[in-house]
């Protein structure tokens, strides 16, 4: 075996999720010193090795902690317990985008970068040639970087970090951005890379780049350490996980998803009616109630109603996050209302889907297919067919 | 820190300081006048207000006899604008720095020391003016220079004590920001800048509040040598020495304590 140049030991990160955005004096006062928020673990326990030479790869779902690992890694987040230990020479590159500084032009924070990651000003000055025509952004090097592009930006921050003679190379997710040309170009300086004999730690959701180009991998859930070892067995199972948390549950409904937050049920009542209906008319005031339980805080959690017409076509899909309702956080027990007053759905039979998500839809707390079914009576307006009432009038002239 | 990180960290912040100097006239014609034209204006505003508006008689220099209130005034805004123009400035600059502070591993501090190098040198540009300006008008100032730099080194360990602890506290609590806007105006007024601290018409309790707050023991030293041409008291530099060293020694460790949190608080 040779050298271990990365050691990640024991590691535990937790975040405070504080329940108001505590961000100013007044808030915090008024909580009256009381510390108002919950501790999240985004890692626990987290310990393997990385070897020189190695590409290695970390997988897991959205929010399982692997951006926290790698800025962990790279020093910006500090452990709550643990260590990372890093022998080599090591640059990062942490989800889309380096450190720039807006307001500087991509010269400048070329300079700026190098310059944090240990360049002399000398050695930054004769690298510079060779940096700004990897990227190819030569004929914007002496714009300001707020009026560059994603890609833009990440080809730039790809360039510093791997021209800067990195023996360690650390990358979260970047080249999902850059046009093809450019991924194909990065693809060549990695392998480059490993050929030279260099380390990567490489986080992607590419599997078949971590199956192809790894050495090894660890998995990660929810913050834990599930499996490490040979990538390809590694993303087999990953897939099978993935593929086997559907579940099915008594009421026939489906349910998959990180279920650290579910909606149990969902119920409807029409107007002021305390008790629930399975049936109503068209006109009806419809509520809508969400119940649901989280087994831990769930931050800024986005939650979605489906409601299908029988042959699968969806007729309206309302999303919290639409109309900006994202609760810092969720904890414990609760129900969400979603009043629909006036209901435009004509007669039929329709189906309940419910969704919760993380607030950029990346990752699936839960998804009850099925959760409800109901009926639609004939009220006010009618109409012999179709899914919905546009309300129309009509005006007949006689000319 | 090893020599190499060092050396690097030097670089670093080189880079942010010159950054701070060039940013703020970057798009402007005049450039670095526009630095020379704000203490001007308010020069101008405060003379005529002292002057023609409430008619007072300007403070005489003792034992230098120097009787001129635009050259009084400046003498105690240049030392005072470096403080709190350096503050608010670095309470922006570490908001500002988000950015970077999320996605690379650096010293936070640096973005606070290189907006405090910015305003110092911008601060010797204009007490380079003054000092022209104060020789024409009599004082001949050159070899009082020298304690003058001392005193204004002593207020840059203040001043980068003072903001190291409002930078920090403002990645935490945002109203800090606002919060210093309202305390920098009251301190205008608190600290001898468009009066004289020995006058006798102000009562005493006032008198001494205004000539031994940290601001006011720093302008009144700065005063001492440059417009009465008269060496500050042992006494006086004692208590600039600790008023410097404890601001420092606290906003360091304030900001060390803080700035590990910083990447997942902003
Ligand atoms: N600064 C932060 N404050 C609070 N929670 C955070 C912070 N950063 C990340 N998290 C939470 O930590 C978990 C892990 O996030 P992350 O490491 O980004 O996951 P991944 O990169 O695997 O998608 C997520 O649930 C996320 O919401
Ligand atoms: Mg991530």
């Amino acid at each position: 075996m040779s050298d271990v140049v990365l050691e990640v030991d024991h590691l535990t990160k937790t975040f405070r999720i504080h329940r108001e955005r505590a961000n100013s004096l007044k808030q915090r006062i008024a909580a009256k010193g009381r510390n108002r928020f919950d501790e999240f673990t985004a890692l626990q326990d987290v310990t393997f090795d990385v070897s020189e030479g190695e590409v290695f790869g970390v997988i897991g779902h959205n929010g399982s902690g692997k951006s926290t690992l790698l800025k962990c890694m790279a020093g910006i987040l500090r452990p709550n317990a643990g260590s990372v230990r890093v022998h080599r020479r090591m640059s990062a590159l942490l989800e889309l985008g380096a450190g720039f500084h807006p307001e500087l032009s991509g010269r400048e924070n070329v300079f700026l970068n190098a310059a944090i990651l240990g360049m002399g000003r000398r050695d930054i000055a004769t690298r510079f040639d060779e940096i700004v025509a990897f990227s190819g952004l030569e004929k914007f090097i002496d714009q300001p970087v707020k009026t560059y592009s994603s890609g833009m930006y990440v080809r730039l921050a790809f360039s510093v970090a791997i021209n800067v003679d990195p023996r360690l190379l650390i990358i979260d997710e970047v080249l999902a951005v850059g046009d093809v040309t450019f991924q194909k170009r990065c693809l060549e300086k990695f392998v480059e890379f490993r050929n030279d004999g260099r380390t990567i730690v490489l986080v992607t959701h590419d599997l078949a780049s971590v199956r192809n180009m790894c050495d090894r991998a660890v998995w990660l859930k929810q913050g834990q350490v599930t499996g490490e070892g040979d990538p390809k067995q590694l993303v087999e199972a990953y897939t099978e996980s993935m593929l086997g948390s559907m579940q099915h549950t008594e009421t026939g409904s489906t349910r998959r998803g990180s279920g650290e937050l579910m909606i149990n049920q969902v119920e409807m009542y029409v107007g002021d009616d305390p008790s629930p209906v399975m049936r109503f008319q068209t006109g009806d005031d419809v509520r809508f109630r969400l119940f649901y339980t989280a087994t831990k805080a769930v931050p800024r959690p986005i939650f979605s109603l489906i409601i299908d017409a029988l042959g699968g076509a969806t007729v309206s899909a309302p999303c919290s996050r639409d109309v900006g309702l994202v609760p810092d956080v969720v904890s414990g027990d609760g129900w969400i209302d979603i009043v629909m007053p006036n209901i435009s759905l004509l007669p039929g039979a329709y189906d309940v889907h419910t969704a919760v998500q993380d607030f950029n839809k990346q990752h699936e707390y839960d998804h009850l297919q099925l959760a409800a079914r109901f009926d639609v009576t004939t009220g006010k307006p009618y109409e012999s067919s179709g899914l919905v009432t546009l309300r129309p009038e009509w005006n007949f002239t006689e000319g | 820190m090893s020599l190499r990180s060092a050396v690097a960290s030097r670089n670093l912040l080189y880079l942010l300081s010159l950054k701070e100097l060039r940013t703020r006239y970057k798009k402007s014609i005049m450039g670095w006048a526009w630095s020379l034209l704000n203490p001007l204006t308010q020069m101008v505003i405060f003379s005529i207000i002292f002057l023609k508006v409430f008619i007072q008689i300007p403070p005489t220099g003792h034992p230098s006899g120097i009787k001129n209130f635009p050259l009084f005034f400046l003498c105690g805004l240049l030392p005072f604008n470096f403080f709190s123009i350096s503050v608010g400035v670095a309470i922006g600059n570490v908001q500002g720095g988000a950015g970077l502070i999320k996605k690379v591993r650096f010293p936070h501090e640096h973005l606070v020391y290189s907006v405090v190098i910015a305003q110092f040198v911008t601060m010797l540009i204009e007490f380079s003016v003054l000092s022209v300006a104060l020789i024409i008008g009599g004082n001949m100032v050159l070899p009082w220079l020298v304690p003058l730099l001392v005193i204004l080194v002593f207020m840059t360990l203040f001043t980068t004590g003072v903001a190291l602890t409002f930078a920090a506290a403002n990645v935490f609590f945002h109203d800090v920001n606002y919060l210093w806007g309202i305390l920098a105006q009251l301190l205008f007024y608190a600290t001898p800048i468009i009066y004289d601290a020995n006058n006798p018409r102000i009562p005493r309790s006032l008198r001494l509040i205004a000539a031994h707050s940290p601001t006011g023991s720093f302008i009144t030293a700065v005063r001492n040598v440059m417009y009465d041409l008269t060496m500050p008291s042992l006494r006086d530099f004692a208590v600039i020495i600790v008023y410097s060293l404890s601001a420092f020694a606290f906003g360091t460790w304030v900001f060390t304590r803080l700035s590990p949190r910083f990447a997942e608080e902003m």
